[in-house]
């Protein structure tokens, strides 16, 4: 065949490429590695009590002090810890920390990893205040933290601290800006393994005036969902507890607007005055509120041209001494799970459209699963021997919060994945790095 | 007619074995204008017809001895003569048997000494016997070096330019006129100089003497010089087995060190004996080993007999009149040396490289039509010049480059390549050190082409990025050059063969290398087409002789000193060679003639770039890695369109026509389907090899293979069969109606022009902002290269922006140079797992791992993840020191350093600790660990004893010590330098074996000899 030669050459090109194409294998040169973050709970200050909610009695967890690598486990799901923060490996489920006085105040929040910034809108500095901001190094090297705040009538210098590895501080809220009452701080660490975190606890001399934890929020921005705010209803004869408080900052240099919207199960409105408020840049201003609901909790969402920080405060009435709940802002619902053994918090859902499902996992091992759909705002009482939560989908848009009632006191706890899993490049050696 | 009948002249004609050239001779004597009072032969026992030549003549002969000398016969002569009168002007004429002069040669040798009384020697011009207008002498003088000076260019040609009476130093003793009795008060000439040189001897003490020594130029005479090219043996005492040269030498030797001033002849020495050595280099590389022998030897000989120089400088010393110094003007001064020999040396270029054609016009001035005289035969038009296609492709290649470089002036990095350092001497310590401060450290052998590029630093005045940037700029002229040179072969037609060059020097690979820094693609885009160029004859390879093989066997391992895979195809190319040969059932003798020139071009080159190329074998992935760092090629389905991807590559829309051509011209019925079989096949080699992923120089992730040079050999094959074809199919084309084939030639040439468009057109806009550029910012921060090698590990996201990725590396303070990827070493597991943990945040132990392997910082270049920066933060063990917009810095805790002691109480300290080797002091009995990569060659040295040496946990290199005092550290470089020696004499016996062979004097045929 005269033209034998060249086709054989033919094919032979079309072999190695069939066989090279078949032998390269999709090389992705970047491994990760994935891995859960410790989270870190807050210490237990002098005269209060807590308890960490955990998922599993294996869980293993060091105290914040210990140098070592070493850890143990916890061997219940729900450990009272009497003065250390804790460094947890929670391995996805984020433990619960509830604290509380007796008699005076209650309060939860999440144990999370380190934060990259942390706003806490809430707390106040004036001669009620007896609150305290924490800040953690769980890290082994010494961190260096700046510390913002903003008050309503100015924004203060910044406040850099050192914290020595494995270790803690916290600092008296009235320190942060004497005399001012509406605060808004802003930690931002610049080295190291740095969480933070807020107890705003106010009283006037031996009265105690009440308290929570404020939880923090990542960074400003022009659209906030505060997804669980308590709303007490009166009693039969009995007067409305208060009204709620809004509290708001635009830390940019620009003044700017905003508008609140009520999310309830009575339907969605602006209260009165809320609508295109103007606020000064760089001052924290307050806004009292009181929608006329029926329902236990609603959920509002601020929206402004510029970023914001805000977040609630509703004064509570729980066995028969005041207390008081900050509702902070969380960021959009993802996958994930929660320890909540010990409490039975009913989780709001706030949302133009909201459909979750949610899976119980009980203290004796069996699964509950519910499915919560609704729109603007859906409840969701978590059963009271449930160890963990776990929200295994969620339509996009949808936020949620917790709200705890126990004796001591009321407190709303944001539902944010406080471990989630960290995916990490490995890195690779390469030369390359050194050639421009 | 005779002037004056005051002088009486003797002709003294000399014979041995002249027979060639003495009718002419005696016909020249009998035929003078004024004839020689009296001639007197001597002949020294010629073999041949010489006796009886001059008895026919008449001439009374003295016979003498075979084994005397030229002095000696003269002097033979002169006794037989009748005695000298006091007053008389008697001189003695010295006449050669290879010497005929003019008939006026003695009339005018008279007549210039006629009013010249203070002549004792007078000599005429010497022309060629073969050429007659090839000028020989004019008066002759001795080089410091030893050489005979004539002051005239080779081959050069008498148009009267010397013309004139000149005092010299001497003159040949052919045709020499000499006053008889300063002859005889001078003694003659010296016994020891039976032969040569003994008319510069004669004549440099004829000069001390007082007396003045002439050439003139109206004399003239015609010298065969047939001693001194060897056209008759040399049979005199002294000539050691018949050698003209050795006796020339040694008795050059003998001239300066007898005649020169004393203080003179230490420098003397010193000349002759470096120059001797250069010559015999000289003989040897073109292959005369007799000739280097003769120019040793001839001094050796000399120096072990100084007792002949001192006896000879004593009798000088009594015949001086005036200070030795009065020659020195007649010495020729060194610059005019330098000056003729670089004059030759150009020549000889010239000539090779722009022969002298042969005329094939007529002379205008063979013209019949007188009119035509005045009319120009030449006229200069620039536009004339535009139109010569070669010319213009030049031109617009240059510009094209120079916009696509408008990025690269200046010192050039990135991409493949990395930075060069200031000056060659780096290159050349790269090379031979056995220890390379890379990583941490390694004792790979260097390849052989950073001695290349060293050696071609040379030529920048050892500025190596200087050369790296010309060779950049350059590159592209360069490939269309060789390309040109092998298609000019292929077609006369240069419409087809420059377009053609022109597409090969912008072919996608060609584009990608310069991009992207690939140097051996480039160097093999050069040389790839001068491989057909020096092998003509692949299947019969025994046709082209050893010294061709030898040439390509040069080209080869100068190609596998920058890559590797050079031998996979050679063995591919020569094993399928070799195995056709087999199959062929050639006779034995044949087989054999042609195994062992295809084994000698397989083994060869790659024995030539040992030991590179032999730990390879331990390395396999070093057969597919190119020079400098570890990029990514491109996919299978661009290398299979001829373009080898990448960074910095052409576009994929950017569609060659190589592949379209190669298949074309597989079906083609002429010898383009020859190279569209090779160029296939280099294509089928590049799409399997694009696949395989390899891990090297220093790059711990697997790479898809760079096949830029296997794509150069389908490049090229394409470009000749595409070449071949337009050639063949032109006349074809126009001849014929139309078929397909005007539409496959059209569907071709549009697909050409439009890849033309589309890769000028890229290469000058986005194709600029390439990877390599020039003055880019340095990676390490100054204040890091502050402290002496001090070992940082060095985070960064590389890569491009949809896929960076975070890679790391250990830096010695400093930015890597060019040919440190190549000896980079792999890294150590442990600091791997410590790097990321570092990074994943779980590294609790990092700081520990890092401050045994003595690494002192780590720095996080800018951009990087804060997220990154945080977790190192909060790990224990590293201080931050510095955040800058460079990055941070954070120190590593603990003592760390590249010494360290650790006593015997455990205390740790750091010693001092130099680049490589150190000398130090240790308080006590310890520990020392050098955090380098454990190799046989460290070596701790204490009171002259060697320390124990042994492996830590870390498999760091430590050395056990007993007691206090002063230690020296040492990498033991020994086998490494047996190997450069060994590489050194294989390099210079190639490069000899290839060279042109010089041809013995005897060798040269009559006609080139003047």
């Amino acid at each position: 065949m005269k033209f034998k030669k060249p086709l054989l050459f033919l094919a032979a090109l079309v072999a190695s490429f069939l066989v090279a194409s078949a032998l390269t294998t999709v090389s992705n040169p970047n491994n990760y590695s994935e891995s859960y973050p410790a989270v870190v709970c807050p210490p237990t200050l002098n005269g209060l009590t807590s308890q960490i909610s955990i998922s599993s009695r294996k869980t293993q967890y060091q105290r914040l002090e210990n140098r070592s690598s070493k850890t143990l486990p916890f061997k219940a799901l729900r450990f009272p810890v009497s003065k250390d923060s804790l460094v947890i490996s929670a391995q996805g489920t984020t433990p619960l920390i509830w604290q509380s006085r007796t008699g005076s105040w209650a309060g939860g929040t999440m144990c999370s990893g380190p934060s990259a910034a942390a706003w806490f809108v809430g707390g106040t500095a004036n001669v009620t205040s007896r609150g305290r901001l924490i800040l953690i190094n769980s890290g082994l090297s010494d961190a260096i933290v700046d510390i913002q705040s903003y008050t309503e009538n100015a924004k203060q210098p910044i406040k850099s601290v050192n914290l020595k590895s494995k270790n803690y501080i916290q600092l008296s809220l009235d320190s942060l800006a004497p005399g001012d009452k509406a605060l808004a701080v802003q930690v931002i660490p610049r080295s190291g393994r740095v969480n933070a975190f807020m107890i705003d606890e106010q009283g006037a001399g031996l009265k105690a005036l009440g308290g929570d934890f404020v939880n923090s929020y990542p960074n400003a921005s022009k659209e906030l969902v505060i997804p669980a705010i308590p709303n007490q209803l009166p009693k039969k004869g009995e007067k409305a507890s208060g009204a709620h408080t809004l509290r708001i900052l635009t830390p940019g240099d620009v003044n700017t607007t905003f508008t609140l919207e009520v999310l309830s199960a009575d339907g969605k409105f602006i209260p009165v005055g809320m609508s295109s408020r103007s606020i000064d840049a760089g001052v924290v201003s307050e806004f009292s509120f009181e929608p006329k609901i029926s329902a236990s909790a609603f959920a509002v969402r601020i929206t402004s041209p510029e970023p914001i920080v805000a977040s609630v405060s509703s004064s509570v009435t729980i066995s028969r001494h005041k207390d008081f709940v900050w509702s902070t802002a969380t960021p959009p619902l993802t996958p994930m799970s929660v320890a909540v053994t010990g409490l039975s918090p009913l989780i709001a859902f706030a949302g133009e459209s909201i459909a979750v499902k949610v899976q119980a996992k009980l203290v004796n091992g069996k699964t509950v699963s519910a499915s919560v759909k609704g729109s603007d705002i859906a409840t969701w009482r978590v059963p009271a021997n449930a160890r963990s939560i776990t929200i295994v989908s969620s339509s996009k848009g949808v936020f949620a919060g917790a709200l705890i009632a126990s004796t001591n006191g009321y407190g709303f706890i944001p539902i944010v994945n406080g471990s989630a899993l960290t995916r990490v490049e490995v890195p690779n050696s390469n030369i390359r790095v050194l050639n421009p | 007619m005779a002037v004056t009948d005051r002088h009486l002249v003797t002709a003294i004609v000399v014979t041995h074995d002249g027979e060639t050239w003495l009718p002419a001779v005696v016909a020249a004597l009998a035929s003078q204008t004024r004839p020689a009072d009296q001639i007197i032969a001597v002949d020294t026992a010629s073999n041949d017809s010489s006796t009886k030549l001059i008895k026919a003549a008449r001439i009374p002969l003295i016979a003498a001895d075979r084994d005397c000398g030229f002095g000696d016969a003269v002097a033979l002569a002169v006794a037989k003569m009748p005695k000298h009168i006091e007053g008389n002007s008697e001189w003695i004429w010295l006449i050669h048997d290879d010497c005929a002069p003019t008939p006026t040669a003695l009339e005018k040798l008279l007549e210039a000494i006629e009013d010249r009384p203070q002549v004792a020697m007078a000599g005429p011009k010497l022309l060629g016997w073969h050429d007659r207008t090839h000028i020989l002498e004019a008066g002759i003088s001795i080089a410091g070096n030893g050489a005979r000076w004539t002051g005239l260019e080779t081959d050069e040609y008498d148009q009267g330019q010397h013309d004139g009476v000149h005092d010299v130093l001497s003159v040949s003793t052919a045709g020499a006129l000499i006053r008889r009795d300063i002859f005889e008060e001078l003694g003659g000439f010296d016994s020891n100089l039976s032969l040569f040189r003994d008319d510069i001897d004669f004549g440099w003490r004829a000069r001390v003497a007082g007396h003045g020594v002439i050439a003139t130029t109206a004399a003239v005479a015609h010298h065969a010089q047939a001693s001194a090219s060897e056209r008759r043996s040399v049979d005199v005492n002294g000539a050691f087995l018949h050698r003209p040269l050795l006796l020339d030498r040694r008795n050059a030797a003998y001239v300066l060190l007898a005649n020169s001033s004393w203080w003179m002849i230490p420098w003397l020495s010193i000349q002759l004996l470096a120059s001797a050595m250069a010559r015999a280099i000289g003989y040897l590389l073109a292959k005369l080993p007799g000739y280097a022998a003769d120019e040793l030897l001839a001094v050796a000989t000399l120096i072990i007999k100084p007792a002949e120089i001192v006896k000879a400088r004593k009798l000088r010393k009594t015949q001086r009149l005036v200070s030795a110094r009065v020659i020195s003007s007649y010495i020729p001064p060194r610059w005019s040396q330098i000056r003729l020999s670089a004059a030759r040396i150009a020549e000889v270029i010239r000539a090779r490289v722009i022969p002298v054609p042969e005329s094939s016009s007529p002379s205008v001035l063979n013209s019949l039509e007188e009119e035509d005289l005045l009319v120009p035969t030449q006229r200069f038009q620039i536009s004339k010049l535009l139109k010569n296609p070669a010319i213009f492709g030049y031109l617009l290649l240059g510009i094209i480059t120079l916009i696509q470089s408008r990025n690269r002036f200046g010192v050039l990095n990135g991409g493949a390549l990395s930075a060069s350092p200031s000056g060659a001497r780096d290159l050349w310590g790269l090379y031979f050190e056995s220890w390379h401060q890379v990583g941490m450290g390694s004792s790979h052998a260097s390849p052989a082409w950073i001695a290349v590029v060293a050696l071609a630093s040379t030529l920048f005045l050892g500025k190596a990025p200087l050369l790296i940037t010309v060779f950049f700029l350059a590159a592209p002229l360069l490939i269309m050059w060789s390309a040109h040179t092998f298609l000019r072969k292929l077609s006369k037609n240069q419409f087809i063969t420059i377009p053609a060059s022109f597409l090969y020097a912008l072919s996608p690979v060609a584009l990608a290398s310069v991009n992207s820094g690939r140097l051996a693609t480039l160097v093999a885009l050069i040389i790839a087409p001068q491989i057909p160029m020096i092998l003509s004859n692949w299947k019969q390879v025994e046709t082209n002789n050893w010294r061709r093989i030898y040439a390509l066997t040069i080209l080869l391992a100068v190609l596998t000193s920058f890559t590797l895979i050079t031998t996979l195809v050679s063995l591919g190319v020569i094993g399928f060679a070799i195995f056709n040969d087999y199959n062929e059932k050639l006779e034995k003798p044949l087989f054999l003639a042609r195994l062992y020139k295809r084994l000698t071009l397989l083994i060869f080159p790659f024995i030539l770039v040992a030991p590179y190329s032999f730990e390879a074998l331990a390395r396999p992935a070093r057969f597919l890695a190119e020079p400098g760092l570890n990029l990514a090629g491109g996919s299978t389905a661009l290398v299979l369109s001829g373009n080898p991807g990448g960074a910095g590559s052409l576009p994929w829309w950017a569609l060659s026509p190589i592949l379209l051509l190669l298949v074309i011209a597989l079906f083609s019925s002429s010898n383009a389907r020859s190279f569209a079989q090779i160029g296939i096949s280099f294509l089928c080699a590049a799409v399997l090899f694009s696949s395989i992923l390899i891990t090297v120089h220093g790059n711990s992730a697997g790479t898809r293979t760079w096949v830029g040079t296997l794509l150069v050999g389908a490049t090229l094959a394409s470009v000749a069969a595409g070449v071949l074809i337009l050639d063949r199919l032109r006349t074809v084309l126009i001849a014929s109606n139309i078929h397909y084939r005007h539409i496959l030639a059209g569907l071709l040439l549009i697909i050409t022009a439009l890849y033309s468009f589309s890769c000028v057109g890229w290469s000058v806009t986005a194709g600029a902002d390439s990877p390599v550029q020039s003055n880019m910012k340095r990676v390490m921060p100054a204040f890091l290269t502050a402290e002496a090698d001090t070992k940082t590990l060095v985070l960064r996201e590389v890569g491009a922006e949809s896929a960076k990725s975070i890679q790391y590396y250990i830096s010695r303070g400093e930015d890597i140079s060019l040919g440190e990827p190549d000896v980079a070493p792999g890294q150590v597991r442990e600091i791997e797992i410590a790097a990321q943990e570092l990074i994943d945040g779980s590294g609790i132990s990092s700081s520990q791992v890092f401050s045994s392997y003595g690494i002192k910082y780590v720095f996080v270049k800018n951009p990087f993840s804060r997220n990154v920066i945080r977790t190192i933060d909060g790990l224990g063990g590293f201080a931050r020191t510095s955040a800058t917009s460079a990055g941070v810095v954070w120190r590593v805790t603990g003592v760390t350093g590249r010494i360290i002691f650790t006593a015997k109480d455990g205390t740790r300290s750091l010693l001092e600790a130099g680049e490589v080797g150190a000398r130090t002091t240790v308080n006590g009995p310890g520990t020392i660990t050098l955090t380098e990569t454990f190799d046989r060659s460290w070596q701790i040295l204490q009171n002259g004893y060697r320390l124990d040496r042994a492996k830590d946990e870390q498999s760091l290199p430590q050395f056990q010590v007993k007691e206090a005092g002063e230690i020296s550290l040492l990498h033991d470089g020994t086998i490494r330098r047996g190997w450069l020696s060994l590489q050194l004499i294989a390099w210079t016996l190639v490069i000899i074996l290839a060279a042109p062979a010089g041809r013995r004097k005897r060798e040269i045929s009559e006609k080139e000899l003047a």
